[in-house]
């Protein structure tokens, strides 16, 4: 999270061109949004419990548990071509490089373009549980959820592409939850998805990554350029992990307080 | 297009300044608040925190995702609108008026000569939203 951010930072004074990086998780962990309150969102107990750290994000949107999932960040400039000056056109082309290395893998995944009612018994603090538009959904089920922050006109664009799903463990972490736990587990299943679901041959992590490297290299006509941090990036990474991202007060409460 | 007022200045983050005296007044622009949509969530600084040119002031979550507001002056904040904290659609439907947000005591009013007037604001708009 501290990189995705140095990243983010360090464009707002750099012409840089765009950075698209991928990760996964050592430990299952919860991200949240940048505004979720954690205690009505996350079970902190259940999570203390089951050793599974929370993190919140830079960037909106609801709760993820992270576990097995590919992580992927964007960071642009909304003013290169590559991205349309309105926000949602943003999200409506990273989803097209994210279905085009999904349709690699043979899996077919839609944009969701008008959103779906929400089902009344899914988690409402789930990310994957909440649809919104240009995420991606296959056979209506949503695979990616994605979210933004913005900033001095740069971009910072979070996803998850769920390589498994496991509906009771993400049951057991978030809230609310309603009185009838199979009718809430049900309503998961017919919510979300993943890649395991949809592939007959043994997909792994590294075969996801480099399909959606080249779903963005041929849905934008680019061509990726493998980097590193600069020691820029480096050192204002270093400062935002000891401050920000492993401060429990920014994790709990979140905050626009200066954390650096 | 969207009418921004003469006696308010901007900066290219979108946020608006009211100047009386040492005092600045501050909110987002209707452009801005067009662009993000129905706000669901704000975090603004609380009375004496101190505000930084340039620097976030707060943040504000519509459905397309996390804004920073940027503060166009620096100093003291000596006021918070509370009634968009209370009633948060105030900021969609009247961002130039009642949906202020903060009131500033400013350090250096020659930061000031950097904004942009609303003719020049207007122009800056026209050119972001032909971009892409």
């Amino acid at each position: 999270m501290a990189i995705d951010e140095a990243i983010f930072r360090f464009h707002q004074h750099e012409d840089m061109p765009p950075t698209l990086r991928f990760y996964g998780w050592k430990f299952p962990t919860v991200s949240l949004g940048y505004f979720q309150d954690v205690e009505k969102e996350v079970d902190i107990e259940a999570c203390r419990r089951k050793n599974i750290p929370v993190v919140r994000r830079p960037t909106g949107g609801k709760a993820v548990l992270h576990e097995g999932d590919v992580t992927y960040a964007v960071v642009g400039r909304d003013s290169n071509p590559l991205f349309p000056a309105d926000i949602l056109g943003t999200y409506r082309v990273i989803s097209r490089c994210i279905a085009g290395g999904l349709a690699l893998l043979g899996i077919e995944a839609e944009m969701e373009g008008n959103s779906r009612a929400p089902n009344g018994d899914s988690l409402k603090a789930s990310c994957f549980s909440s649809p919104s538009r240009y995420e991606l959904l296959v056979k209506n089920r949503k695979i990616c959820g994605s979210a933004q922050v913005r900033s001095h006109g740069i971009f910072l664009q979070h996803g998850s592409i769920l390589m498994e799903f496991n509906p009771f463990k993400t049951c057991d972490v978030m809230l609310p939850r309603s009185g009838d736990y199979e009718r809430q587990i049900l309503r998961m299943k017919q919510s979300v998805t993943s890649v395991s679901e949809h592939t007959d041959r043994a997909v792994d992590v590294g075969m996801v990554c480099r399909a959606l490297m080249t779903g963005f290299e041929k849905t934008l006509g680019i061509e990726l350029v493998k980097g590193e941090l600069s020691p820029e990036e480096e050192e204002i990474k270093a400062v935002l992990m000891t401050h920000k991202y492993m401060n429990e007060r920014w994790n709990m409460e979140g905050g626009c307080r200066a954390w650096i | 297009m969207k009418v921004f007022p003469d006696d308010l200045l901007y900066n290219r983050e979108h946020t608006w300044v009211r100047v009386e005296g040492d005092l600045a007044t501050i909110g987002i622009t209707d452009y801005a608040q067009e662009k993000l949509g129905e706000v669901l969530s704000l975090e603004l600084p609380e009375t004496d925190d101190s505000v930084e040119r340039d620097e976030p002031f707060g943040a504000i979550e519509s459905a397309k995702g996390v804004f920073e507001l940027i503060s166009p002056v620096s100093g003291e904040v000596i006021s918070v609108n509370d009634d968009i904290t209370d009633d948060i659609g105030i900021i969609n439907s009247d961002p130039h008026d009642t949906g202020w947000m903060i009131v500033v005591e400013m350090n250096d009013p020659e930061e000031l000569d950097d904004l942009l007037d609303s003719g020049e604001y207007h122009d800056f708009v026209l050119r972001e939203a032909g971009d892409g």
